[in-house]
């Protein structure tokens, strides 16, 4: 299991997204979160299932949290934070799991997009989510999205990161 | 790159659509200069980090071997049960609550999309990245009723500003440096914006696509895979621009090859890493998304638009493909999953790019196949630049052997030619198949070059010297399309197996192996130093070995399509070499092109597998052998070898041949000189640009050279630490490119090995064995 967290991490920051590791307890969330969202005025939040309703309590403090959100705020939020439904070890990914109403956008519209994973949803490759023993088999049942840095094009000539999804992927680790 | 072949008024003359349909040689030609002349900096630099990625990437993938065999496993069984894929996916998809259609044609897609749209009173089309809707030619008819349609990938964005077709099968606009797009979005936005940096004009293309996104009526994008039990559709992507078109517009159409379907999601698992792998050369791409629409999360409505319900409609595109798959040839052909490796790992598709090497929509090695599939037999023409070089079957992610369609397409349009007199005399003088006689007689002339070798040999020297003069010359280049600018090939005085026929024949007591060795055409009637380098090497390591007579083995007439003479070559090669190995001797060939006949293409043309098999399993390149004698007989490489008596010294630049990388017999060359004590400087290009027949013609002199750069520009680069190399190449035609671009000598390695042997080495060795069979 460390190995596969080493791993993840690892290779998390090889595809440009940040990672901090971090104790699974609502005051460390709440606190880091807070620090890695200070210049924000527009924060969605998509809790999901996958978080624990102590932590969603602690997000609900944040400065500049828009609750029930238009679709017109969202198009307009700084920051998205989302909860994963799994990560991946080999290729550092976090996967999202799309349906409840803003966990598309809070992971797709937002120049910022925060991520919560717990290190027990870690995987060792994106084929075990295909499997039906990996994660109850609920990664062959739902809408899935694997997330694998911020989004990025090489179309413009160089490597630009930040198109037309998230600029910046800050993933934190709950251990 | 500098070129300096192009005049500039043939660049004036041609934009990318102009030359985009090649039915014609003419227009071919015209879309290889305007390619060299203004494509070939970007598409060289961006195709060049693609492969070194790709190269990376899958090295890093465990078990990147038995992940392309699951695949293709999965595409055959996908391919065979196509028509009950079908049914269930249509059933899944309306159980879901979703629309879907088969189109047998173009047209017929088009016309469903356009309806699904007029029906929703759709203003504003956003598209994610799909070539099967280049294919259909769908934005046109979109517009033409009216609609506005954004293309959102960027490369597509680019691509519909300059209005061009794309280029490459990921990455449509590879062909675009960074300063022409700045050039371009000045010149058609008429913007005082800095554009001068990728993050100023993606931030300039992000605007103006994100009120598209938000306003979109309709979202359209294709799909990397469908799953006939669930409906889910893989997406893969790194812009965000297909999640939003998929995500946000009420409507979603998915417009899908019938190949892309397969049986269950499950079976989505090895692609996941092996797409992006073989793509991008990445572990994953930013967003690899399953979706099995119509989702259930509301649609996105700005405000002032009513909240609509989610609709989804997939529209599965025939056009061709059930045609294709009953094509025993040209099936394989809907294996392919669009990675693009074939196209990055082509030496000339990265000199040139897909407006080149490529139609209206597909490009690259596969992308003759497509365009034949899904429109004319000639739109494939440009399969001609396929050299057969054979870099990009191991690159395959489903094992499509992508040089022999190739050979095929180019067999049906020499069949659909007519047949010219000289045609007709060059098959009969030379004793190819009446059934190639259609072919071009350039193509009857490379394809049985032995026979004009032959005749040469014969008259040598005087040959020679009738082959030298201008008018000769003018007459080859233009009924045979022999370039004027390239140096022929002398026939030699001696052939290799007169000058072997005096030596006494070698002690049979206790040899350490006993083989034949291959007088292949090339070096038989070409660069007969090398199979003598060879043979007394051999020799005076202990093999028993005898020299076949030269026969063709058909590898050259199968580069040129003429595929029954290739067939009818390669089987009377396979039973005189039947002779030996059934005496016990290994097979050793000198040229790496022959040696991949019996290692690879002959599989298509021999009729018994078994024949094939024991053919494929000892045939040898002789350093390669040499390597084998040397792990078999326990002493070390310097025991055998003195660094002291190289005649070039020890500082040496290594070219292995496209085909000898292929079969895997390469690196046993650079490994044998490294453990001698070279200083090796191995080459990376994936092709010397010559390939075999490919530089000698007229038609493709130009591009062969500009390939050719890279090699020579990796030996200059080889020298900058001060002093020469001693140049090495392992195959006939690289080693006259090579000395056409260094104007210096080429050794085959085996001369090298030749020239440093210790005397006596080979007695006291182990007793006779079996050595391990050839790679595949």
């Amino acid at each position: 299991m460390p190995a596969l967290i080493d791993a993840f991490e690892a290779n998390a920051r090889g595809a440009a997204a940040t990672v901090v590791r971090m104790a699974a307890s609502p005051a460390v969330a709440l606190a880091l979160v807070l620090g890695a969202v200070r210049d924000s005025r527009a924060i969605v939040l998509d809790p999901g299932e996958f978080l624990s309703p102590e932590v969603t309590e602690a997000l609900g403090y944040l400065p500049g949290l828009v609750r029930q959100p238009s679709d017109e705020a969202l198009s307009t939020a700084d920051v998205g934070i989302s909860s994963a439904f799994a990560g991946i070890a080999s290729t550092g990914s976090v996967c999202i799991a799309m349906g409840p109403p803003l966990a598309a956008a809070a992971s797709l519209l937002v120049p910022l997009h925060i991520v919560l994973l717990y290190a027990d949803r870690i995987v060792e490759r994106p084929r075990d989510l295909f499997n039906p023993t990996c994660l109850d088999g609920e990664g062959l049942r739902r809408n899935l999205v694997l997330i694998t840095g911020p989004s990025a094009t090489a179309d413009m000539g160089p490597l630009v990161r930040g198109v037309h999804g998230p600029h910046r992927l800050q993933i934190f680790l709950l251990e | 790159m500098t070129m300096g072949t192009v005049s500039p008024q043939a660049v004036q003359a041609d934009s990318p659509r102009a030359v985009a349909n090649k039915s014609d040689r003419e227009r071919l030609l015209r879309a290889i200069q305007m390619a060299l002349s203004i494509e070939s900096p970007a598409v060289r630099r961006n195709t060049q980090t693609f492969n070194r990625n790709r190269y990376r990437a899958t090295g890093l993938l465990p078990d990147y071997e038995a992940l392309k065999d699951h695949a293709r496993q999965i595409k055959e069984h996908s391919i065979r049960d196509l028509s009950q894929l079908i049914a269930q996916l249509e059933k899944t998809v309306r159980e879901r609550g979703g629309h879907v259609v088969l189109a047998a044609g173009a047209e017929e897609a088009c016309r469903y999309v356009r309806d699904v749209c007029v029906r929703h009173g759709a203003k504003l089309v956003v598209k994610g990245k799909s070539i099967t809707t280049e294919e259909i030619r769908l934005n046109d008819v979109l517009e033409a009723a009216g609609m506005e349609v954004a293309e959102t990938d960027l490369a597509e964005f680019i691509l519909q500003v300059a209005d061009e077709q794309p280029s490459h099968v990921i990455a449509p606009a590879i062909h675009y440096s960074r300063e022409r797009i700045t050039e371009l979005f000045k010149r058609k936005f008429q913007t005082d914006l800095r554009l001068d940096t990728g993050e100023e004009l993606t931030k300039f293309a992000r605007e103006i696509l994100r009120k598209k996104f938000l306003h979109a009526d309709i979202g359209i994008t294709g799909a990397n895979l469908v799953a006939a039990d669930t409906g889910t559709l893989m997406l893969v992507e790194s812009e965000g621009n297909i999640r939003m078109t998929s995500l946000l517009p009420p409507v979603h159409i998915a417009v899908v090859g019938v190949e892309k379907i397969i049986g269950r999601r499950q079976d989505m698992a090895p692609f996941v890493e092996l797409l992006a792998a073989s793509g991008t050369g990445q572990p994953l791409t930013s967003y690899t998304t399953f979706l099995s629409p119509p989702v259930d999360d509301p649609p996105f409505a700005m405000p002032g638009k009513p909240r609509k319900p989610r609709e989804f409609y997939l529209v599965l595109i025939d056009n061709g493909r059930l045609r294709m798959r009953d094509d025993p040839v040209f099936r394989e052909t809907l294996y392919c999953i669009r990675c693009s490796a074939c196209l990055n790992s082509c030496a000339n598709f990265q000199t040139v790019g897909g407006h080149a090497f490529g139609g209206e929509t597909y490009s690259g090695g596969i992308g003759g196949s497509w365009e034949a599939g899904t429109g004319k037999l000639e739109n494939a023409r440009f399969s001609e630049l396929c050299t057969g070089c054979s870099r990009c079957v191991n690159q395959c992610p489903v094992r499509i052997d992508i040089p022999w369609l190739n050979e095929n397409l180019r067999h049906r349009l020499n069949g659909a030619a007519e047949t010219f007199l000289a045609s007709g005399i060059l098959t009969t003088i030379t004793g190819a198949s009446e059934k190639d006689q259609s072919a071009p007689a350039s193509k009857l002339f490379f394809g049985n070059y032995h026979w004009f070798a032959e005749w040469g040999t014969r008259f040598a020297p005087l040959s020679n010297a009738v082959a030298g003069w201008k008018r000769v010359r003018g007459v080859m280049e233009r009924w045979l399309g022999v370039d004027c600018r390239r140096s022929l090939p002398a026939f030699p005085e001696q052939t290799l197996v007169s000058a072997t026929n005096v030596e006494p024949l070698p002690h049979t007591e206790q040899p350490l192996a006993r083989a034949v060795l291959f007088a292949d055409v090339f070096t038989n009637y070409g660069l007969v130093q090398r199979g003598l380098a060879a043979f007394h090497l051999l020799r005076k390591l202990g093999v028993d070995l005898v020299v076949s007579e030269s026969v063709p083995e058909g590898r050259a007439a199968l580069s040129q399509g003429l595929l029954q003479t290739s067939a009818v070559y390669a089987q009377r090669a396979a039973s005189l070499l039947d002779h030996y190995l059934d005496e016990g001797r290994d097979v050793v060939v000198v040229e790496p092109s022959s040696l991949a006949m019996f290692r690879r293409d002959a599989r298509h043309l021999l009729e018994n597998q078994g024949q094939f098999e024991r053919l494929r399993s000892r045939s040898f390149e002789p350093v390669e052998y040499v390597a084998n004698l040397i792990q078999k007989s326990a002493r070390s490489p310097q025991e055998l070898f003195d660094l002291g008596r190289s005649p070039v010294g020890k500082r040496v630049f290594y070219h292995s041949h496209c085909q000898q990388k292929t079969i895997g017999c390469a690196a046993a060359t650079d490994t044998l000189l490294r453990s001698i004590g070279f200083d090796v400087v191995t080459s990376s290009v994936e092709c010397c640009g010559m390939a075999g027949s490919f530089g000698y013609k007229k038609d493709f002199y130009e591009l062969s050279m500009a390939v050719g750069e890279d090699l020579f520009q990796q030996v200059r680069k080889a020298e900058e630490d001060g002093g020469r190399r001693a140049l090495l190449a392992s195959g006939t035609s690289c080693t006259e490119q090579l000395h056409a671009g260094m104007n210096r000598e080429v050794l085959h390695p085996v001369e090298l090995l030749a020239a440093i042997v210790r005397p006596r080495v080979g007695i006291g060795w182990a007793k006779t064995g079996t050595l391990p069979a050839a790679h595949e």
